[in-house]
């Protein structure tokens, strides 16, 4: 164990290469094995007295999806990206979709550019709204000290009545319909061609599309009113919304549009830092002067930071840290306001309740999300109505190839970056990635110590410990996927072990 | 005229390896002329609802590490891979608990005969299509097993199996 820590704990240059009470430090691992995470897992170490002295969240696995692409056209890449992951397959699809455009330096034509982006918004809806029922909700409807046998899916429809779970999942499952229906194939969508969208739709499926996208604004609405009595009018789960135990303070990027608001698809990407001020916009191949990526020894994960507020000065939070974030608080921070009237009430009224901007408590990101299941349900509706959506000039085609292309797309997790380098036929040469949960792998860590020095005070590891902890990652939905899909039966997701410097183990916890 | 409404749904990552068992299972189906649809996922949440619901009959393949011999097919219910402690982690929702909400919400909806297959894999960490050949041969034993059900006049399967069980 000490060699573990020191070794971390070198790499990082914390105790200036001194390993404080090396001999001494006691480890706490928490490893969840799930089947699309991949395998993260969470490492504590405790001081001489018990208390936390640092935490890890750590990337084991090795994807080098970069590599894997070299050699293809980049017309197959969205196809193929897509595949890559189950979860994120619509935004890898439309994001290295905007860097074939840039690629070909040919832009979509206006009914093209908004067939993409009401097929994003409707993905944003389904995504979102797993997201938030399947594992955001269950910490606070069935409770955060609940058993995990109570705290998940089934437990909150239990909770919540089966009637409103049924209701939940057939509205989800029409943006689903929209999806599948631009998409032109159900889950992995094949419609994106460089310049353009294959699929073109007529009036009677727009009308189609402008029904459900009705009831996706009641669903918008049904789940920010699920939020508001759960969460919002229960001092004890305000008390974890606000609580210090759950706030990184650090900068913040996301894309705004021309008005600077709230925008997905496409718009101009901005960064403020941890004290809300604006560090600088910038579009495509421009992230290069404001994003560097700092590789750490002991982690797959690179760790981004915001270089135009300095070089890298280690993991930290604090008004002068130049680590950021991305996903839906962090858009909440840099937007002025939302682009659609709904989503504009709930955006003022979240910050009226948080006070200060930019808001650091990172439970905030589940409101956040939810306002924007709102906000992408309405711009559905808003697209399903534009007399231009059922017109047929939806490809502009490609003449020539530039050489290089960069996409930046506003994920559901957060920004994210395809940039690659090809011949003068399209192939790609070289590619490079930066997805959500990469952006996010610093404050991800923060959250994990903040949450575990909270949480673990001389030497008590409640029970409450593995949930807690999870709590302060579970905010940032990784998505450390392309993982396996296998099914792990039997094994026990999430187990903390406290070893004695000696090896022996000290104390065993599991959460089940 | 076969009015009964078939699917078989194949899960599976389709670049790594044997992870792509069950996608390789659909494939094979497909090219046979039987009276199913078929369909392949890669993510086990709420898409397998989507899918199923409205059929009447429906056969789901996907690999499995439970530490069985490689290339071993299993049948199991959906209790035997319902497991509501995976439900507590990050962003994973399981193929069990994705099932279980299913029937629990929408029991008319769902297909009233369901059998889920499991191939045990051998390897699932190289990026590419060709799986192992234990691996592959299962592949091809599952298919028979699903066509020769499909074909068979009269077949009846309940909606779970009575048990967990090694069938190759």
């Amino acid at each position: 164990m000490g060699k573990i820590a020191a070794l971390i704990k070198k790499t990082l240059g914390l105790n200036g290469g001194q390993i404080k009470g090396e001999s001494k430090v006691k480890k706490i691992e928490i490893n969840p094995m799930t089947r699309l995470e991949g395998h993260g897992k969470i490492a504590i170490f405790l001081d001489e007295n018990g208390n936390v002295d640092d935490a890890f969240f750590q990337t084991v696995e090795f994807r080098g999806y970069e590599k894997f692409l070299q050699g293809m056209p980049i017309e197959e890449v969205p196809r193929t990206v897509s595949t890559v992951c189950g979860v994120c397959r619509a935004v890898h699809f439309l994001c290295s979709m905007k860097a074939s455009d840039d690629v070909y330096g040919v832009a979509p034509p206006s009914t093209g550019r908004k067939l993409r982006e009401l097929f994003y918004s409707a993905h944003t809806v389904e995504d979102h709204t797993a997201v938030l029922y399947a594992l955001g909700f269950p910490d606070f409807v069935v409770g955060p000290d609940a058993s995990p046998a109570e705290r998940n899916l089934v437990g909150l429809i239990k909770a919540v009545g089966a009637e409103t779970g049924k209701l939940v999942l057939q509205k989800r499952g029409l943006a689903v319909k929209i999806f599948e229906l631009l998409g032109g194939k159900p889950n992995h969508p094949v419609a994106a061609l460089p310049g353009g969208w294959s699929k073109r739709i007529n009036e009677e499926e727009r009308a189609q599309i402008e029904k459900w996208a009705e009831e996706l604004v009641e669903l918008g609405k049904l789940t920010l009113q699920v939020f508001d009595d759960v969460v919002l009018k229960n001092p004890k789960y305000m008390e974890l919304v606000t609580g210090e135990m759950y706030r990184v303070e650090v900068g913040c990027m996301a894309t705004v549009d021309e008005q600077n608001r709230f925008a997905l698809y496409d718009g101009t990407q901005k960064a403020i830092d941890a004290k809300g001020n604006v560090v600088g916009t910038f579009r495509g191949k421009e992230y290069l002067d404001f994003i560097s990526e700092r590789v750490l020894p002991w982690s797959y994960l690179k760790f981004p930071y915001n270089k135009k507020l300095g070089g890298w000065d280690g993991i930290k939070s604090g008004p002068d840290t130049n680590i950021y974030c991305v996903g839906p608080l962090a858009r909440m921070n840099v937007v002025d306001s939302m682009s659609t009237p709904l989503a504009q009430e709930h955006f003022e009224k979240f910050h009226d309740t948080f006070g200060a901007r930019p808001v650091h408590y990172i439970q905030a990101y589940h409101w956040a999300r939810a306002i924007e299941v709102l906000a992408a349900a309405e711009k559905c509706l808003e697209l399903s109505r534009d007399p231009e959506i059922t017109g047929s000039d939806t490809w502009n085609q490609p003449s020539s190839c530039t050489g290089e292309g960069v996409g930046i797309l506003e994920a559901n997790r957060g920004t994210l970056v395809h940039h690659y380098i090809t011949d003068d036929q399209g192939i790609v040469q070289n590619a490079n990635l930066i997805v959500s949960t990469t952006h996010n792998n610093a404050p991800i860590n923060l959250a994990v110590k903040t949450a575990a020095r909270h949480f673990i005070q001389d030497g008590n590891v409640s029970e409450a410990l593995l949930n807690h902890v999870e709590m302060a990652f579970r905010p940032y939905d990784l998505c450390l996927a392309c993982a396996t899909h296998t099914v792990t039966g039997g094994q026990q997701p999430v187990e903390v072990n406290i070893y004695k410097n000696s090896g022996e183990l000290y104390k065993q916890m599991k959460n089940f | 005229m076969n009015d009964v409404r078939t699917i078989v749904l194949g899960i599976g990552n389709p670049l790594l390896q044997d992870d792509r068992a069950g996608l390789e299972v659909v494939q094979r189906i497909s090219r046979m002329d039987l009276p199913v649809d078929t369909q392949e996922l890669y993510t086990v949440g709420f898409e397998v609802m989507d899918r199923l619901m409205g059929y009447n009959r429906a056969y789901i393949v996907d690999a499995c590490s439970l530490g069985n011999k490689p290339g071993t097919v299993m049948e199991v219910r959906i209790e035997d891979i319902f497991s509501s402690k995976n439900l507590a982690s990050s962003h994973a929702i399981t193929l069990g608990a994705t099932l279980k909400t299913a029937y629990q919400l929408f029991p008319d909806e769902m297909p009233g005969e369901l059998r889920i297959f499991l191939i045990e894999v051998e390897r699932i960490d190289e990026f590419t299509d060709i799986m192992s050949p234990c691996v592959d041969k299962a592949v091809q034993e599952t298919v028979d097993i699903i066509a020769s059900a499909i074909s068979s006049k009269g077949y009846k399967s309940g909606r779970n199996m009575s048990c967990c069980r090694h069938i190759l």
